[in-house]
């Protein structure tokens, strides 16, 4: 009979099968360190959205959307002292939330969509990233909502998400000082350790070390990095920056050309 | 993190000071804070630790409880961490308030362990996909002074070797059925070694220039910190960059000089204080809360 569970005893967990076989021998080919995967960037394509993004890079597909600005239930607070240049207070300065979350299919392992603290962390990450870049002062006690779904993971998902939510608040109008680019970076186990630029996922998933840095290209400022794994000393660690952010403005023409298409667009479709 | 209320002119004053290497209670720009570390102070947890930065209070408490190793890691011990941000540490913090703050300190905590090398797992396991040490580690804020990571990584790193798991063996008897006999000399204990145990070291960009263990007032004049986990090797495991702001690509290779400087520093001092205190033994005075 369906669904009867006082019958028929199975397991509560279930795990796919791949867990039981052994694939170790399968090692990423040797590939050039410093290659970027080719990438398609498209603005504007969510109706219901105010902005909204979608970025392919290899296998890793990302889609954004942004919505606002809101106004804020938080009540009135007196505004602090203005800042330097006579910025809006601190107290009144509009407030930036991030979303991140994995379809359920996107790994090798079904997630549910609740997905934990792995999630919160990435969508600080991706808050602490964008902050930078947006001018929240224009926005006073008003609330920006991004909130990026990625549908497959290819390797490099924060990286990948970054981008697209910056495309997203582009395409929304936001005021920004900046685009924000990010790149993934991963360093792969053995003596003599490579960083990799735009790993895949068994790269990705086979690396000592992963990184990932957001850069805005104009200004060349760091906006974002988040970091783990055994990665060696300092001038490592360094090493790999440099060339997450050299990445970072390579990618940049990419997304400059996709903004240009999609302001095309939208002036094609509203006819003067 | 707690709410500070600075003047415009408060926050010139202090970013001139850093510019001239002098900060308001007259450290330079690497120094820390003195640091007050005492281990063993809960009694009924494998292993404690706590922790008082300045204003900063952080107890750590460690308990090592026996369960199923996870799948992918058949032959491996884990560590599970928990943050409590108590509504003592500033009121910021009643009722929910703390949650994100403890789930962020919680996370970074996982990234800072999450390699082969910070803690043997291998030695925490049993027998092979059935049982294994689950260490629980549960830090609980006491009171927020700034610099809340430095201080918490400082507490687990002294809590784990104060850790003392108690020796088991697994008897198989005729039927195949396992057994497992815990040693009768409550002092046969296996101890972690924390050689490679990274501690944070947060650098807060105030101004031109970037300073170690920041205060509530010299945070709330930086934008941008970055945190750096380095182990006493020199080997980084973890780095991030917090808050709002941006950093210079040339600042970020400075603070990460800087990083291994202090952190070879406060490794030596850390694990010289912890090896006086194991040395004094039963007879040493217990200074607790009060002192």
């Amino acid at each position: 009979m369906p669904g009867n569970n006082r019958r028929i005893r199975g397991p509560e967990e279930s795990q796919p099968p791949q867990l039981y076989t052994t694939d170790e021998d399968e090692v990423p080919a040797a590939r050039d360190p410093t290659r970027l995967r080719p990438v398609y960037a498209r603005a504007g394509l969510l109706s219901q959205a105010k902005g909204s993004a979608y970025l392919e890079a290899g296998g890793t597909k990302v889609l954004c959307a942004v919505s606002g600005p809101r106004q804020v239930e938080g009540g009135e607070r007196g505004g602090g002292p203005a800042g330097a240049g006579g910025e809006t207070p601190a107290a009144l300065r509009g407030r930036l939330l991030c979303d991140f979350r994995r379809a359920p299919f996107s790994g090798r392992r079904r997630r549910a969509p609740p997905g934990g603290s792995e999630e919160r962390e990435l969508a600080l990450a991706l808050q602490e990233a964008l902050e930078p870049a947006v001018r929240l002062g224009r926005y006073p006690r008003a609330q920006l909502e991004v909130s990026a779904l990625l549908l497959e993971d290819g390797g490099s998902a924060l990286a990948a998400a970054l981008t697209a939510a910056a495309i997203a608040l582009a395409d929304a109008g936001i005021e920004m000082y900046d685009l924000v680019v990010g790149c993934g970076l991963s360093r792969a186990p053995g003596p003599e350790p490579t960083w990799l630029l735009d790993p895949t996922l068994l790269e990705e998933e086979r690396a000592a070390a992963g990184l990932t840095v957001a850069l805005m290209p104009v200004l060349n400022q760091v906006a974002g990095l988040l970091g783990s794994g055994e990665g060696g000393p300092t001038e490592s660690w360094a090493e790999a920056v440099r060339l997450g952010l050299e990445g970072c403005q390579r990618l940049y023409p990419v997304l400059q050309q996709c903004l240009v298409r999609a302001a095309r667009r939208r002036g094609a479709a509203t006819p003067p | 993190m707690a709410f500070v209320a600075l003047s415009e002119a408060e926050k010139v004053y202090i970013v001139h000071g850093v510019q001239e290497d002098l900060r308001m209670d007259g450290r330079g720009c690497e120094d820390y804070r003195c640091v007050e570390v005492e281990t063993d102070v809960v009694s009924n947890t494998s292993g404690s630790a706590r922790v008082k930065l300045g204003h900063t209070d952080i107890l750590v408490g460690v308990k090592a409880e026996m369960g199923t190793p996870k799948l992918e890691k058949p032959n491996e011990g884990y560590l599970e961490f928990f943050v409590d941000c108590s509504a003592n540490a500033t009121p910021e913090f009643e009722g929910r308030g703390g949650d994100d703050l403890g789930t962020e300190i919680a996370n970074t905590l996982y990234r800072i362990f999450n390699n082969k090398s910070s803690v043997d797992l291998k030695s925490l396991c049993i027998s092979p996909r059935e049982h294994c040490w689950i260490l629980y580690v549960d830090v609980l804020l006491l009171e927020c002074g700034g610099n809340l990571f430095d201080a918490i990584s400082i507490a687990v790193k002294a809590a784990l070797f104060n850790t003392r798991i108690p020796r088991v063996r697994v008897l198989e008897d005729e039927e195949g059925l396992k057994d497992i006999e815990l040693s009768d000399d409550p002092y046969d204990c296996i101890q972690l070694s924390v050689e490679n145990v990274p501690c944070i070291v947060t650098l807060c960009k105030i101004g031109y220039r970037h300073v170690v263990d920041a205060t509530l007032q010299e945070e709330a004049c930086s934008l941008a910190s970055l945190l750096v986990s380095v182990t006493s090797k020199g080997v980084v495991t973890c780095m991030r960059k917090v808050g709002k702001g941006s950093l210079d690509p040339e600042s970020v290779f400075e603070m990460m000089e800087t990083s291994k400087r202090v952190g070879k520093v406060l490794h030596t001092s850390l694990q010289s204080v912890l090896r006086k205190e194991e040395s004094l033994g039963p007879k040493r005075q217990k200074v607790g809360f009060l002192g």
